[in-house]
């Protein structure tokens, strides 16, 4: 007798119920079970479709129980936190400006100004109108004409001001029976602009700033430290330490006073015009302060993304807050930044030329940030962490993302009877879709380029497309100075093709030398490379050579007077040794060259041809 | 002429035996009532009385009821909420035959009949239907009433 066994964590109703009926068949008592309409099938419903539920219900659970499969944002923050994981709260957009205030030929002018935290200035983004305010007090000295300018602590008259409405929580500790957490019920906390002082009492202007845990070094049982924690019903709670050997706990009587930017996020990214919302005030009368903008605002960021969260909590894990390896530098970085898109760090033994006892650290940033503010987040990066915690004797060197672009010409064929687009129309929607699937796949460090991926997808992008061929080129910027002699050299991510007698494999594109426009290209079956007019005469017989092998383009002595493009550099293109696939190196960033692009359609109504071609 | 049959000798002892020229398949079926015996078991539906609940089941389960099958059902309840003008008996016959044709491969209708009476809010449905192993007629009487 065959024997039937119904398993419990089975999920599909169908195999469930059929197990069911594998079990009765082999039972004598009732024959009508395999009949829809029977009573013991209506049973037999009931049972597999509790099982069926019971099923579902433990395969979620056993979901929500792991970081790499959990669904629930509250599940992989949980799990985030275990693994002493900061999730990243709503970050406040930032900006940064310059003030002053003329008080020239005024009376009486005092020798120093002074705005106090949370000065407010308003900017209009996409027709909102949002509000930022410093956080530090800033002071101007008379410069002796009566012009005024501020300047930070740091005596910078870069000002920082932050998006957002000051907000504050008190709380007074009561008698302690258990360990006391303390509710933050505000999902727009910027959990990075909070303030914590703990009172001595409820009427005491004396008070002890608490500090991130984030930031501690060391913790002892005087610490005074707090952290803020995501709580599972997307609020906050505030947390101290033990009061015995981890942190001090604020002891029954003190109150405390959290106070915090609530911030809109990212919206307020892009905000260039700044005015203060008030006038200032110097005996009696209001003057108008003069605001520059330095960095339209920034960094503005909603929540940390699940996705986020569930791909760095376990580098952060990894890192325990140290950073030692390339993953611990971008783990921190990519958490703590949002700024950046995305990181590449190498050591230096890795890198050529080889420069031990360094870190070199590329960053990708998000499209639009200004150049201060990337000065300040690598600032910041050095300053808060490498400064604490890297590797004794390591410094950490910035380099700039390289952009290596893709010349890409496609040919396609289409079935003008299987569309109603004109062959024009079929070019732009195939060019439109290579550059938008340059923009959306790529476009980050790591990111490798498929021909064949790109192929099969323009295959997909409309019926009448029957099939394509893709032909591309590498290039990548040489920068120039005018009238003296370049020497550099281009590491290309790829092999460059052997030379040949009859195609050149390394061209630029146009400048002018010796009073004639001119290119560079390798001499045919040769991997020297010259200059040469655009007639094909040899102006410059040796400026350098390539290396198929090592992918390197070197110029020597290159010495253009202009470069016809209008351009600070020059293009040069090579054609790789295999093009199915483009890897870039640790800071190169794969991008189309959209002016070098093209797609070209060829029209195939697909009927057989009758005549042989002899 | 007659016809007589004739028997291999390996077969002849056929001839003394009764041919069955209907399937005798013994259906069964348990009581959807769940009305237990004195003895503590349910009651069992077997042969005709297990084909007519079936048919009574399947006519009164309506759409959706039964899980993973949205189609299974005779849906008959969507003709109370007609108006009594349009009812449509035509119709509710056809809806009848053509879910016992699917689902109850059993029996086969033979004949419907259905009685509207608009002072009671109610329909009586008559189904009549043959059983295929047993060609035994059944009539099954149903009354569909709204419940609110």
């Amino acid at each position: 007798m065959a024997t039937s066994t119904v398993r419990s964590s089975d999920l599909d109703f169908s195999n469930i119920k059929a197990r069911l009926k594998d079990y009765l068949q082999n039972q004598p008592e009732f024959s009508s079970y395999d009949f829809e309409a029977s009573g013991l099938s209506n049973v037999l419903d009931v049972l597999a479709y509790n099982t069926h539920l019971n099923g579902l219900t433990a395969n979620f659970s056993l979901n929500e129980a792991f970081l790499t499969s959990a669904q629930l944002r509250s599940s992989i923050v949980s799990h985030a936190q275990m693994l002493g994981y900061q999730v990243r709260s709503r970050t406040a957009a930032s900006a940064i400006i310059n003030l002053s205030v003329n008080l020239a030929g005024v009376v009486g002018r005092p020798a120093k100004l002074e705005l106090p935290a949370g000065t407010t200035f308003v900017t209009s983004i996409d027709g909102v109108s949002y509000t930022f305010r410093t956080r530090e007090s800033v002071y101007a000295s008379d410069d002796g004409s009566g012009l005024y300018e501020f300047k930070n602590s740091t005596a910078s008259n870069n000002i920082k001001i932050y998006e957002g409405v000051q907000k504050t929580k008190t709380f007074i500790v009561g008698e302690k029976t258990e360990r006391q957490v303390y509710i933050i019920p505000d999902e727009t906390i910027d959990t990075s602009t909070a303030d914590v002082n703990v009172y001595e009492t409820v009427s005491s202007s004396n008070f002890t700033a608490y500090t991130p845990l984030a930031f501690a070094i060391q913790v002892d049982a005087n610490s005074t430290h707090f952290s803020i924690h995501e709580s599972p019903n997307g609020y906050y709670e505030l947390n101290f330490g033990d009061g015995i050997s981890f942190g001090k706990s604020p002891e029954p009587g003190e109150k405390i006073i959290v106070s915090y930017l609530s911030c809109a996020g990212a919206v307020a990214n892009n905000g260039t015009l700044f005015s203060a919302t008030n006038d200032i005030t110097v005996n009696g009368i209001d003057y108008a302060i003069n605001v520059t903008t330095s960095a339209e605002s920034s960094g503005g960021a909603p929540k940390q993304s699940i996705e986020s969260i569930r791909q760095l909590a376990p580098i952060a894990f990894a890192s325990q807050q140290r950073l030692v390896t390339s993953l611990d530098y971008k783990g921190l970085i990519e958490s703590n930044f949002p700024q950046v898109q995305s990181a590449s760090v190498w050591s230096g033994d890795e890198n050529t030329p080889i420069d031990y006892g360094k870190v070199f650290v590329s960053l990708n940033f998000v499209p639009g940030t200004s150049a201060t503010v990337q000065q300040a987040v690598k600032d910041a990066i050095v300053i808060n962490y490498t400064d604490n915690l890297s590797v004794m004797s390591m410094t950490t060197e910035f380099v700039d993302p390289v952009y290596v672009y893709v010349e890409i010409n496609n040919n396609f064929q289409f079935d003008p009877g299987l569309t109603g687009k004109t062959l024009g129309a079929m070019e732009t929607l195939v060019y439109n879709y290579i550059v938008s699937y340059f923009n959306t796949n790529l476009r980050d460090f790591g990111q490798v380029f498929r021909k064949s991926n790109l192929a099969t997808e323009i295959d997909a992008l409309d019926k009448s497309i029957l099939s394509n061929d893709i032909t591309l080129k590498i290039q990548m910027r040489f920068d120039v100075t005018l009238n003296v002699e370049n020497v550099g050299v281009l590491y290309f991510p790829s092999p460059i093709a052997s030379p040949d007698d009859i195609f050149y494999r390394v061209q630029s594109d146009a400048f002018e030398y010796a009073g004639y426009p001119a290119v560079i290209k390798n001499r045919l079956s040769s991997t020297v490379l010259e200059i040469v007019d655009l007639d094909g005469n040899v102006l410059l017989d040796n400026v350098g050579s390539y290396s198929p092998s090592n992918g390197t383009v070197s110029l020597i002595g290159f010495n253009p007077s202009q470069i016809i493009s209008g351009n600070s550099f020059i293009k040069i293109n090579v054609l790789p040794q295999d093009d199915s696939k483009i890897e870039p190196l640790r800071n190169y960033i794969l991008s189309i060259d959209s002016g070098k692009s093209s797609a070209t359609a060829k029209p195939d109504r697909q009927t057989p041809s009758l005549k042989v071609n002899i | 002429m007659a016809i007589s049959k004739a028997f291999s000798i390996e077969d002849g002892n056929l001839a003394g035996r009764t041919l069955v020229t209907a399937r005798d398949m013994k259906y069964s079926d348990i009581d959807l009532t769940f009305t237990p015996k004195p003895s503590g078991d349910l009651y069992k539906k077997t042969d005709a009385a297990d084909v007519k609940q079936s048919v009574k089941n399947l006519l009164l389960t309506n759409y959706t009821e039964k899980p993973f099958r949205m189609k299974f059902g005779g849906n008959l309840s969507d003709f109370l909420f007609e108006l009594d003008t349009d009812f449509d008996i035509d119709l509710l016959g056809e809806q009848i035959i053509q879910a016992v044709d699917t689902y109850e491969p059993r029996a086969q209708v033979t004949r419907v009949d259905a009685n509207l009476y608009s002072d009671r809010n109610e329909v009586v449905v008559t189904v009549e239907f043959q059983i295929l192993s047993t060609s035994e007629l059944v009539v099954l009487n149903l009354t569909l009433t709204r419940l609110r």
